[in-house]
């Protein structure tokens, strides 16, 4: 068997890779992705007071620190049975959006975006953001680097830091917002409003209005049947913050709908011997393997899953965009790995237009943002969609508060399975007998990995900007018969 | 001249917390300076070009894989840098960053004037707030070497 070593993150490091096996016939008989684990993160946490936790689970994510501060804090509600006022609720979703906003931003202009604006096989040095900028047009520079100027600006106001808030607390938050910052919040809101209607027309003019894009969007080795998972609100609309855990199957029908608390009845995890990271899939349907269909427990959790799980938009322009993209790609659930880009400007837009129903919502300048707890902590599970999927924190504390037992199921960690089979079906798709293995050809494999926008461990913060790839191709013996890398 | 020394890492990951550690010795050894901003930041790329802005010199304080012994320190500059939050899968890496800024006309220090001092990790897998030995010891060298890029300032020196 011949293999085909893909190393995705950095030869630096040397952790976290994709093999390619090949068959004696030359066509690929498995993929896997490693990924390294960090260790020691449970006994860290141990013995400390649960409180801490929202200000430590966000430094294990070098990505998306404001989804664990978010996670964390509401499973300390949970854990101190307290309900936060409302103002409490709309500051913390008001945040939230921006937060997401900002973030999906950064992926889709610095990483998924460059595949389709130049083009999978443009040469690497062209295939980023300084690419996209020099096809695009120069505003585009100032537009995306204005979008993240104003949300770390905001997330710094309301949540006390830049990046790592200091700001969830059980019951509430630790400080509230002026009537000046409320009203600084809705205008900056407002053009992001107007940033994400031109990431979608960006989009539109340059991927939709090219058939070969669309066509690979629509190529069936980048399509996968599995279940889908996010969280949606009382009209079964995508919501980012707070509802029920939806599970659509790869038929479009309902799975399951249940309160984060009760995961542990769906989920499950599966373990490999050839990977730390465990892979979780539906309890009911069960693990049947490295498959999709209706029959395997496999689900995804991405920006196309949440929209794939909700019956909708919960505003006007994302609807509108929503409808869309159902119309050109086939009808609901799309299955298309790579319509998670586009699934994750929707969502974009999305954030932005709640940012500003929220910055308007009356509650927001209240003064009450914190009930004090009373009651003596036991156990709590907090929820949220974080940009890279369903986000789920479980503490366990002793009457103290202390933490006797942690339990995080991370965006990724949802995806893991998901994963592997995109990367073995591109590659199985591309790589045939005698078919020269190129960087454009890796590129493209790549992609159904990147569309995840993966965090390696959800922690593994060191990662190089453009992928460095090395391909190494060995005989059945073993021997390296071919390589062929990339420098980054 | 305006001096920006920022300390990258996360301080809960053994290792890779060592820059921060660096830049709070630093803050005790260095009296306070109107010209010089002391500060510490968790993210490479484009995050850490827009920490830049406005200032007419960086140093960066971070951990790096570079492949040699723990402990080791290294003056870098932008475009050398195997440190750890230069760059990010889920970001650019810093001269890409640094030339996006440029081109969205922001007022960032030239290229000459960032400095990376790197210090050779040993562990940054493990949740620890202790660093190993050998990168531990390297501490004082880094400062040093960061006081040196200070004073090798033309308006420091005059």
């Amino acid at each position: 068997m011949q293999r085909v070593s893909i190393d995705p993150i950095t030869r630096l490091e040397g952790h976290g890779k994709i093999d390619i096996f090949l068959n004696d016939d030359g066509g690929v008989a498995n993929a896997y992705v490693q990924v390294p684990e960090l260790r020691g993160f449970e006994r860290f946490c141990l013995g400390r007071p649960a409180e801490d936790m929202p200000n430590i689970t966000d430094r294990i994510c070098g990505v998306c620190p404001e989804a664990h501060h978010m996670a964390s804090t509401k499973a300390l509600d949970a854990l101190f049975h307290v309900d936060p006022p409302p103002t409490a609720k709309v500051l913390r979703e008001l945040f939230y959006s921006i937060f997401y906003a900002t973030d999906h931003t950064t992926h889709f202009y610095a990483l998924g975006g460059p595949d389709f604006v130049m083009g999978p096989d443009a040469p690497p040095l062209e295939r980023n953001i300084l690419g996209v900028v020099k096809k695009v047009g120069m505003e585009v520079a100032g537009a995306v680097l204005k979008m993240r100027r104003d949300g770390h600006h905001l997330i710094k106001m309301m949540g006390g830091r830049p990046v790592h808030p200091n700001w969830g607390l059980p019951g509430g938050v630790s400080r509230g917002i002026t009537e000046e910052q409320r009203e600084e919040i809705e205008r900056l809101g407002l053009d992001a409003i107007e940033f994400g209607k031109f990431t979608i027309k960006l989009f539109s003019d340059l991927v939709l209005g090219n058939p070969v894009y669309v066509d690979l969007i629509k190529n069936e080795a980048y399509v996968h049947r599995t279940y889908n998972m996010g969280t949606v609100d009382e009209n079964n609309h995508v919501n980012f913050y707070d509802g029920m855990i939806r599970v659509v199957g790869p038929d479009g029908k309902e799975h399951a709908k249940y309160h984060a608390r009760d995961y542990m009845q769906y989920v499950a995890e599966h373990v490999e011997p050839w990977t730390y990271l465990k892979f979780p899939f539906l309890k009911k349907i069960g693990w049947k393997g490295f498959e999709d269909g209706v029959d395997s427990g496999i689900y995804k959790a991405t920006p196309l899953s949440r929209l794939n799980a909700a019956d909708g938009m919960a505003t006007p322009l994302a609807q509108a965009e929503y409808e869309r993209m159902y119309d050109v790609l086939g009808g609901k659930p799309v299955n298309h790995t790579l319509a998670t880009h586009w699934a994750r400007i929707i969502e974009l837009l999305y954030a932005a237009e709640h940012w500003v129903e929220l910055s308007r919502n009356p509650l927001v300048t209240g003064e009450e943002f914190r009930v004090l707890p009373t009651e003596t902590p036991t156990e709590g599970v907090g929820s949220v969609e974080a940009p890279r999927g369903t986000l789920t924190h479980h503490y366990w504390t002793d009457e103290r508060g202390i933490l006797t037992k942690v339990n995080l199921i991370v965006g990724t960690t949802n995806n893991n399975a998901a994963i592997n089979l995109s990367v073995r079906d591109a590659a199985k798709g591309l790589i045939t007998k005698g078919k020269t293995i190129t960087e454009g050809l890796l590129n493209t494999i790549e992609m159904a990995y990147r569309a995840y926008d993966p965090c390696m461990a959800c922690a593994t913060h060191t990662l190089p900007g453009q992928m460095p790839l090395e391909v190494v191709l060995r005989s059945p013996q073993g021997e390296v018969v071919g390589k062929l890398s990339r420098g980054f | 001249m305006k001096c920006l020394i920022l300390g990258l890492g996360n301080p809960l990951l053994r290792d890779d917390s060592v820059g921060l550690r660096v830049v709070q010795e630093l803050q005790r050894k260095l009296a306070p300076r109107p010209e010089v901003e002391i500060s510490e930041d968790y993210w490479g790329g484009l995050r850490l070009m827009e920490r830049m802005v406005g200032f007419d010199r960086v140093i960066v304080v971070d951990a790096m894989r570079s492949g040699g012994a723990p402990g080791t320190v290294r003056r870098l500059t932008p475009d050398s840098v195997p440190t750890q939050r230069s760059a990010s899968a889920h970001d650019v890496n810093l001269p890409t960053a640094l030339r996006l800024g440029r081109m969205a006309g922001a007022k960032l220090p030239p290229d000459e004037r960032i400095v990376l001092v790197g210090v050779e990790a040993g562990d940054v897998e493990t949740f620890s707030e202790e660093l190993t030995a050998e990168v531990q010891t390297a501490i004082p060298q880094a400062v040093r070497l960061v006081l040196a890029e200070l004073g090798a300032e033309p308006e420091e020196t005059a």
